[in-house]
């Protein structure tokens, strides 16, 4: 399961990074660790990127981006 | 000029710091959209000076000035969210932190967003040097019902926390007593350092002491916590720069803690770095901050409800770009009518009489008057479009939409190898090409800006217009508006297959990405806006100006030498001309007249129509005008000014009638071109009038936008490049049409 397959509204649990260098290295310098709990929020309309809330603050990323990141769902 | 006065000033800083009265250096660093524009325009206001940072195309400003007897110099670093090897902005601001040792700090922390601020906070109290927060937007927090321990704050990190109102202005007064305090009380602006976990405590520590001892000239250079840090980390940036990376001993050395790390912890080394930074950030933000447990629905997520909509997203975000299209251009037209109006009327007239009485050569009165006057009038006619333009850019920049229309358009932009924020570029571009250029700087990615300002050119801009009216008008009167229509599309169709083939060509391999914060709605302060509108025009009429000048006086000898000529064909424009024609002749217009008039439109492309009807149409002797008086020329320039005034506010606040982009032809103009017409109708045929209303529209930038490309990316590369690409799609697609058009029996 990754970050790109929630649906608007699912929380998950993120549990693994999958990407590496740079863009690993941006994403957690915005908060995207292993252990933090995401929310997808919205699809933009034309059905990329998506948008989510962590850290307690809004996060675009395209869904590229977000299949590299490990999740589990919480209920 | 005012770069090696800065340089020198800050050698003598260094040299004689001690001795004399030290000026104080604070360097301001902060995340993106934590208000730290605003701050510093609250603090420094028309005293900034903003210029480049060395070789790179990031905006750099800096003010001096005294505060209560203390000479301050601030230094804006650019946003960022932390102090990674990897982007521009971050390797910007830790060179200027490492290598120029500021005296000071402020970091400006949105309190709305405590735990990611912190992150980069931490960063900084790696580094060493004295560090004061300023905790901003410190109402907007209060507002939501958010408690903040500043007190414990302080103790845990060891600096002074400042609490600010950046827009309200409040709070900096505070600020800079402390920054000016700083020397006095050592204890309390010297950061605590932070525990980083036993582990990499003794590894940091092991590695400290190899640096001392076996590398002690790096003592000087680096803060030593923050160079073992990086060392650890492999900053690339960092190995690069002291080359000991290549050093085996050294290599060998820091491998065995790094392993034990890496063990230990399961990860690689700069995760596990980011996870600890994180969790002191984290732990920081859950012992000071108490939110309210209750969460009301924010104003931004009911906004964004609407404004990302599904079905309403993008027809919103369309609605919001014409808004901005039609304020950008309409409110600036009437302005730039006037400017137009003058240099050409009364100050021309003025220059002719003053010249008058020293009785000078004619063509000395032709080169001040039609050189160097319209040469300056065509400088300053671009100034209100791109005060408007920056207006509305940084309007929507610092309210939060500009990351919701790239959000929203990032699809179909990525598409074309673009990102999603292109789109406002790319849009303006068809008002005008300057500003869309100007517009490019919001886009951090260089890639991202490189590429949209190359296909920038392809938006058929305003400019354009009178040519094909000049030609629709002689040729296609039946179908005007399907043969306008067909070369703006055909305009964006060729921007997509450019696109494409540049992302598979000159871009290819590098894929940036798309991590971007969608910031709270919030009002942007109006003074910062003007502010940072003024700066933008003011940076363009002395930069680009000098060179635009330079080029309509150039344009003036072209025209007008050698002087006398009777003939255009004789002039060098003419000779140009006829130089050119033969290439132009697979293309259905290998003529001098065209070849000419096309060369003219390098320095702005109406100037074709303008040089074409020089050239057909040679002037029966100068029409006989009664000289106006000076008080008439006076009431005139007041009366028209007040028109200006008038036009542009209707024109903003009545209907979105559609001024800019109708060709406003008064009567006088009609009939002085109907001969025009006449004359082109018998040099060209239907198909090949069609050919060159299309190379116009993509044979290349003209010199405003290439001075606004060389200003951006401090090179005159990506404008050879626009150059030399357009040339060549302009003449094969004109070949296509005329040669496909004869094959087909339309010739």
């Amino acid at each position: 399961m990754n970050l790109a397959m929630l649906k608007p509204g699912e929380h998950g649990k993120i549990t693994k990074m999958g990407a590496v260098g740079p863009l690993k290295r941006r994403l957690m310098d915005m908060g995207v660790l292993v252990g933090e709990n995401v929310k997808v929020e919205k699809i933009a309309p034309l059905g990329d990127p998506i948008e989510v809330t962590i850290k307690n603050y809004n996060l675009s990323l395209r869904k590229k981006e977000a299949e590299g990141i490990e999740v589990e769902v919480v209920k | 000029m005012s770069k090696t006065i800065q340089q020198d000033e800050e050698i003598m800083h260094h040299a004689s710091g001690a001795a004399r009265q030290k000026t104080i250096t604070i360097a301001v660093a902060g995340n993106p959209n934590s208000g730290k524009s605003t701050l510093i325009n609250a603090i420094a206001g028309t005293r900034l000076y903003v210029g480049n940072w060395p070789g790179v195309t990031v905006e750099k400003k800096s003010a001096s000035f005294e505060y209560e007897g203390t000479a301050i110099k601030l230094v804006d670093l650019p946003g960022t969210y932390s102090l990674s090897p990897y982007t521009q902005e971050e390797i910007i601001a830790r060179d200027y932190l490492v290598h120029e040792k500021p005296d000071v700090i402020v970091n400006v922390v949105d309190a709305t967003n405590l735990e990611r601020n912190l992150y980069l906070t931490v960063q900084l109290l790696e580094l060493g040097i004295p560090v004061i927060i300023a905790l901003n937007i410190y109402d907007e927090a209060v507002s939501k019902g958010y408690k903040i321990d500043i007190r414990t704050m302080e103790d845990v990190l060891g600096v002074k926390v400042i609490p600010t109102v950046a827009t309200k202005k409040s709070g900096l007064d505070g600020l800079l007593k402390a920054v000016t305090n700083i020397s006095g009380s050592a204890s309390m602006h010297h950061p605590k350092k932070l525990n980083y976990g036993d582990d990499i405590e003794s590894a940091a520590a092991t590695v400290e002491k190899k640096i001392k001892s076996s590398y002690p000239q790096l003592l000087h250079k680096y803060p030593l916590r923050w160079l073992a840090f990086k060392l650890m980390e492999r900053d690339c940036h960092v190995m690069e720069e002291i080359d000991i990376g290549l050093d085996n001993s050294f290599a060998a050395f820091i491998a065995e803690p790094i392993t034990h790390l890496k063990k230990a912890h399961g990860e690689d080394i700069e995760s596990i770095m980011a996870d600890e930074r994180y969790a002191l950030a984290s732990g920081l933000s859950r012992e000071v901050l108490k939110r309210p447990e209750f969460r009301k629905m924010e104003i931004t997520e009911k906004i964004d409800k609407v404004v990302l909509n599904r079905f309403l997203g993008i027809p919103i975000f369309l609605a919001a770009m014409w808004v901005v299209f039609k304020l950008t251009f309409d409110f600036s037209a009437p302005f730039a009518d006037w400017i137009d109006a003058m240099t050409t009327g009364p100050f021309k007239r003025w220059a002719e009489a003053i010249l008058g009485f020293i009785n000078p050569p004619a063509w000395t009165v032709s080169l001040a008057t039609d050189g160097v006057i319209a040469g300056v009038g065509f400088v300053i006619v671009f100034v209100p479009v791109i005060f408007a333009m920056m207006f509305f850019i940084t309007f929507l920049e610092g309210s939060g939409y500009m990351a919701r229309a790239a959000f929203v358009m990032d699809r179909a932009m990525h598409a074309i190898g673009l990102h999603g924020k292109s789109f406002i570029p790319m849009l303006l571009g068809f008002g005008c090409n300057v500003p869309a250029v100007y517009a490019t700087r919001t886009l951090e990615n260089p890639r991202d800006k490189a590429l949209t300002s190359l296909l920038i050119p392809l938006m058929s801009c305003g400019a354009r217009l009178p040519v094909y009216v000049v030609f629709i008008g002689a040729f296609f009167t039946a179908c005007a508006g399907t043969v306008l229509w067909s070369l703006y599309v055909m305009g964006i169709a060729l921007a997509v297959l450019m696109g494409i083939i540049f992302k598979k060509t000159l871009f290819k391999g590098e894929s940036p990405m798309f991590i971007m914060e969608l910031p709270p709605y919030r009002m942007p302060s109006f003074r910062s806006l003007m502010i940072h509108t003024w700066e933008k025009g003011k940076h363009f009429l002395i930069k680009a100006g000098t060179y635009i000048l330079a080029v309509s006086i150039l344009v003036w000898f072209l025209l007008n030498l050698p002087w006398g000529v009777e003939n255009k064909k004789d002039s060098y424009l003419g000779k140009m001309g006829q130089v050119i024609a033969p290439v132009l002749e697979p293309i259905g217009f290998g003529n001098w007249e065209a070849a000419s008039s096309l060369v003219s439109g390098l320095i702005a492309k109406e100037i074709v129509v303008g040089t074409m009807g020089e050239i057909y149409v040679p002037k029966a002797g100068d029409k006989k005008k009664a000289q106006p008086a000076l008080t008439d020329d006076l009431k005139e320039i007041g009366a028209s000014f007040a028109g200006a005034i008038k036009d542009s506010a209707s024109n903003v606040f009545s209907t979105f009638g559609i001024a800019s982009l109708k060709s406003e032809e008064s009567a006088e103009e009609k009939e002085e071109r109907s001969p025009l017409r006449d004359t082109i109708k018998s040099k060209f045929t239907p198909l090949s009038a069609y050919a060159f209303i299309t190379f116009v529209l993509l044979y290349m930038p003209c010199v405003v936008v290439a001075i606004a490309m060389k200003q951006e990316f401090g090179t005159w590369k990506w404008f050879g490049i626009a150059f030399a690409y357009q040339m060549v799609l302009a003449w094969v697609v004109a070949f296509t049409i005329y040669q496909g058009g004869k094959l087909l029996g339309l010739g």
